[in-house]
């Protein structure tokens, strides 16, 4: 179509009865661009901070497989996608001036010719979500590390996961991503992301604790260089400074020397991982006690450790004491309470909380989650929960 | 997605319209004419289609958008589709609403005969 000339818009003006005087003296011509049908172009909502990130240059990222929503992650953040429609048409216009830009450029163009450069009725929406964490973890338990002497690490680099792979794979944000990984103790080896098979991690703990107790080092002041020379033999320098790293927090001294301050909760959370996962469920006092004897010298086992990982069973005559990890749970909130529910009908508010904690979205309370997804009955003068709906 | 790396992203305008758009003449929309766009000394937006003038406004979007290009030029991004590649064109941070009920424009029809 040929491009309008300024007597056929002059022409348009007066057939409209419109003053030229009240106008402006630009003008756009509207008309569709040659793509403008194909569908290519679709428009995304920005959530705020996004339109800054972009605009300097950083990116971002949608991800998702065929059988997952898809997610738009920004360098820290994670977002779910939703198509929002409105009744309304609207038309992405390239190079189109607004009376402001057209009034500060007083030598702007008398005609505009603008392409539209594609149109739509719906547009991408962002909600804010928590990061799909928990596949990263199924991933690196596909292969657990077993140490430099096990057999299967040599054979094959099968199921092993790099930052990219990772990044690719997983539904969230890469600040998440590596956050998590340090969280679950995740370390590299030879390029990929290792998580520690339990027993190999627990004959490694093990060293450092009966070389503490040998040494009569304080729990807060564990020298790394000594640990390294006395265990330097048994196992590789790496895996000595990952366990330490992992049940310890590092320090540099005023002489400029590495220290460790243990972590006597994790350490023994991680010794009654280890004593629970060998039966269905144990007598409570009988595994107390065995509990604190296994524990190094100097440290206190209290039931609160425990959190998100075991659950005791007050009804039952002996009390009894069973693993339950909340990684193990499912992700989604629905699913999570349903689980639960299964396992127990009532709950407490102090017994379920270290089990939905992580479902609390930003500035979202436990409170607010069980109001959602449970219904309260007291019992025997205790506020309980339980689930909503008839479990099948 | 990213954006097309080429120094500052570009910024487009979005004009929201009622109702539907369809091509006048067959053979689609592509290279049509959609219309004049006037604005008033005060900043007005009047659009002139067909035989119509719409009232617009400015608005200044709370929400800017991003507009994605799909590369691979299938139709339809949808979340069940294997990973694909999009990349930022433009941002859009203003739109021309126009919701106002098109004012007819009469013109002078000779008597028939």
């Amino acid at each position: 179509a040929a491009m309008r000339s300024r007597a056929e818009v002059d022409a348009t003006l007066q057939t409209a009865k419109l003053n030229p005087a009240e106008l402006l003296p630009a003008v756009h011509c509207l008309s569709f661009g040659p793509q403008a049908s194909s569908g290519e172009c679709c428009l995304l909502q920005l959530e705020p901070g996004l339109c800054a990130e972009l605009e300097a240059g950083r990116s971002l990222v949608i991800r998702g497989e065929k059988d997952e929503h898809a997610v738009l992650c920004s360098k820290d953040k994670t977002y779910a996608m939703k198509i929002a429609d409105t009744s309304n048409m609207l038309l992405f216009v390239p190079g189109c001036k607004t009376p402001e830009e057209l009034n500060a450029d007083p030598a702007s163009c008398n005609i505009i010719h603008a392409q539209i450069a594609g149109f739509s009725k719906n547009y991408w929406e962002l909600r804010r979500c928590r990061p799909k964490l928990k596949k990263l973890r199924k991933l690196l338990m596909e292969d657990p590390y077993e140490g430099p002497d096990s057999r299967k690490d040599q054979t094959s680099t099968f199921s092993k996961y790099t930052t990219e792979d990772l990044l690719s794979l997983i539904q969230a944000s890469e600040e998440e991503i590596l956050h998590q990984l340090q969280v679950i103790d995740a370390c590299k080896i030879e390029g990929y992301w290792r998580i520690l098979d339990f027993e190999y991690e627990m004959k490694l703990l093990n060293n450092v604790t009966q070389l503490i107790d040998s040494e009569s080092w304080p729990l807060s002041k564990v020298p790394l260089c000594a640990c390294l020379e006395e265990l330097g033999s048994l196992e590789p320098q790496e895996m000595i400074e990952h366990i330490l790293l992992s049940y310890g927090r590092k320090y540099v001294d005023d002489a400029g020397e590495v220290f460790f301050e243990m972590c006597e909760d994790k350490i023994c959370r991680a010794i009654a991982q280890m004593l629970l996962r060998n039966a269905v469920k144990f007598n409570l006092s009988e595994f107390e006690e065995v509990w604190q004897q296994s524990v190094p010298e100097g440290m206190t086992t209290r039931l609160d450790q425990l959190k998100g990982l075991a659950l005791v069973d007050q009804s039952s005559r002996p009390e009894t004491i069973f693993l339950l990890k909340v990684e193990d749970l499912p992700e989604d909130n629905q699913e999570r309470f349903n689980s639960l529910f299964g396992i127990r009908e009532k709950w407490t508010e102090v017994e379920i909380t270290p089990y939905i904690q992580d479902l609390c979205a930003e500035k979202q309370t436990v409170g607010a989650l069980l109001t959602k997804y449970a219904r309260s009955s007291m019992l025997n003068g205790v506020k309980v929960y339980n689930s909503r709906r008839p479990i099948s | 997605l990213s954006s097309s790396g080429t120094g500052a992203l570009a910024q487009w305008v979005l004009v929201e319209l009622q109702g539907e758009v369809e091509p006048r003449q067959s053979g689609g929309l592509a290279g049509s004419l959609l219309g004049d766009l006037h604005y008033t000394c005060e900043g007005v937006p009047v659009l002139i289609v067909g035989h119509h003038i719409l009232y617009g406004k400015v608005v200044q979007l709370e929400k800017p958008f991003a507009v994605l290009v799909k590369e691979g030029g299938a139709p339809q991004p949808g979340p069940g589709g294997p990973q694909s590649c999009y990349t930022v064109t433009a941002l859009i941070k203003t739109k021309l609403l126009f919701k106002t009920r098109p004012k007819p424009i009469i013109t002078h029809v000779p008597k028939k005969v």
